[in-house]
Order: C-alpha cells, then structure tokens, then sequence
C-alpha cells in the first residue's frame, strides 16, 4: 500500500485474481475504521468492495488476462466520507445489461453483486465502456454528516 | 463422517438423505468453487434434504450465494431441498437486499431445519 498524498488518499494495486480481495476487503476496513465508521458500515464497505473486485476480476477473465492485469483500488477520505474507486483494465461492459441485471425478477450472481453495491453504498457511479476497462466510484458517508 | 476444507466447510451426513453443510469464515470468489464442490459431491452422494449452516459465517459475496442458489435448484430438480439455518445478522441483511429470504427457506438454527424433515423421515 502507498500514500498518495499526506492524509488523505490510499492506493492498493493487486493482481487480478480472487485470492487478493481479501486483503483488499481488509484494506478498505482498515481506513474506515480509522476514520470512525461504526461497525455495521465498515461490513457494508467490505461487501461492496469485495463485489467491485469480483466483477472486475470477472472482467479480467472474459477478456482472457486474468493472469497479467492488475487492478487499483483508491480510497479517498474526504471530509465525511470515504470515496472508494475500483478500475481495471478488463474488457468493460454494457451499461444497459447492468440495468437488465437489476430489473431481472430472479437474479443472477453478477445481478446480486450489483444489487449490494448499490444498496449499501450511498453513491455508485459507473464508468465503463466495452473493451476499455471500468471505473467503479462507490461513496459512504460518516453518520452524522 | 465429517470433511474439513481449506475454506473451513464440514460436512455432516445424518443419513442417506439427509446432510448439514456448516460453513466458518469467508466465503468469496477464492474459496466458492470449494463450497460449490462440497455442494455438488453431497448430491452425488444422494443427499437430497441439505441445510446449511450459517452460524459461524462471517462473510459470503454474491458468487458463495450463486453457489448455495445453484445448489437449491440442483436439489428441487431431483425432488430435495436446501434449507439455511442460523445466519447472522450480518448474513440475514445481505439475503434480505437480494430478495433471497423468498427464496430459501431461513431457521434459526440447525435444528429447527431439520424438524419437520426428522417428522417425515428424514433421517433415512
């Protein structure tokens, strides 16, 4: 892990297999806990976490490079909240199959992922274009802000 | 007959039919293909009435509940059942955000999954 600048910005970049999220899970967990997350949300973080690394892991795989890419994980504490960002280089997706992934009545696993990340996190934003990688921006703010 | 695996799951056979899948720890993208595995091999074997135990899970993502949803409808197809037993509140919550407390059928504890099965012999 690297500070980026003094205080308030932490880079993780990991191989992009399945055996580093946990300890990107317990990366993130450490800085929320350091900025006073209470339990319950540092878990909420973990699980949101862990399912952005899986998708582009995932991503990684479809585009057959699961074995050389990385992928970056940024924690931005910002007053108030803890700004996450998840990009990889992998082969990106359609937009439009990500809102057919929530509408669907009975959800696939790339359709529950999707689900927690948007239901624990107070913000998610979306970067993705085929082919170009994802840019998964996820916000949760401290209590009381 | 209990199984240790490396993603701390163990299997205990009640009888021909019936069996509990404990699960410790957590379950992810690295570990699920073992949960999937000990699943499938239970099956194999004739189980057709598996709860799995949740009590001692910390952690599942969405790819550990694709498992056990895979697992649910590999036993429905043949006539069984998968029910969960225990989860924690943690576990409860992220079962609740995916709507699968309408899928699987959720007891408070092991025993209590596997009551009315004792009552219909289950145990055979």
């Amino acid at each position: 892990m690297t500070t980026a600048t003094a205080s308030s910005r932490i880079e993780l970049k990991i191989p992009s297999r399945p055996e580093f999220i946990s300890v990107a899970r317990l990366a993130v967990a450490a800085v929320a806990h350091r900025m006073g997350f209470h339990y319950d949300d540092i878990e909420d973080l973990k699980v949101a976490t862990g399912e952005a690394l899986t998708n582009a892991i995932r991503h990684a795989q479809t585009a057959g490079r699961e074995n050389d890419d990385h992928i970056v994980i940024i924690c931005a504490m910002e007053p108030g909240a803890l700004v996450i960002e998840v990009r990889d280089t992998g082969s990106g997706f359609d937009p439009e199959l990500r809102r057919q992934a929530l509408e669907q009545e009975e959800l696939q696993e790339g359709g529950l992922g999707l689900l927690l990340i948007e239901s624990l996190m107070d913000k998610v934003d979306f970067k993705t274009r085929p082919g170009k990688g994802t840019l998964v921006r996820m916000v949760k703010r401290l209590s009381g802000f | 007959m209990e199984k240790e695996t490396d993603a701390q799951l163990s299997s205990q056979q009640l009888g021909a039919q019936t069996a509990v899948l404990r699960i410790g720890g957590e379950v992810d993208l690295y570990n699920t293909p073992q949960l999937k595995e000990q699943i499938l091999a239970l099956i194999e074997s004739g189980v057709r009435r598996l709860v799995v135990d949740l009590a001692e899970t910390q952690y599942l993502d969405s790819t550990a509940l694709g498992a056990l949803i895979g697992g649910l409808k590999r036993l429905r197809e043949r006539g069984g059942e998968l029910r969960l037993a225990g989860p924690r509140p943690r576990i409860r919550k992220l079962l609740e955000i995916t709507r699968l407390l309408k899928v699987f059928e959720v007891r408070d504890s092991v025993p209590q999954a596997l009551e009315d099965w004792d009552a219909q012999g289950g145990k055979g």
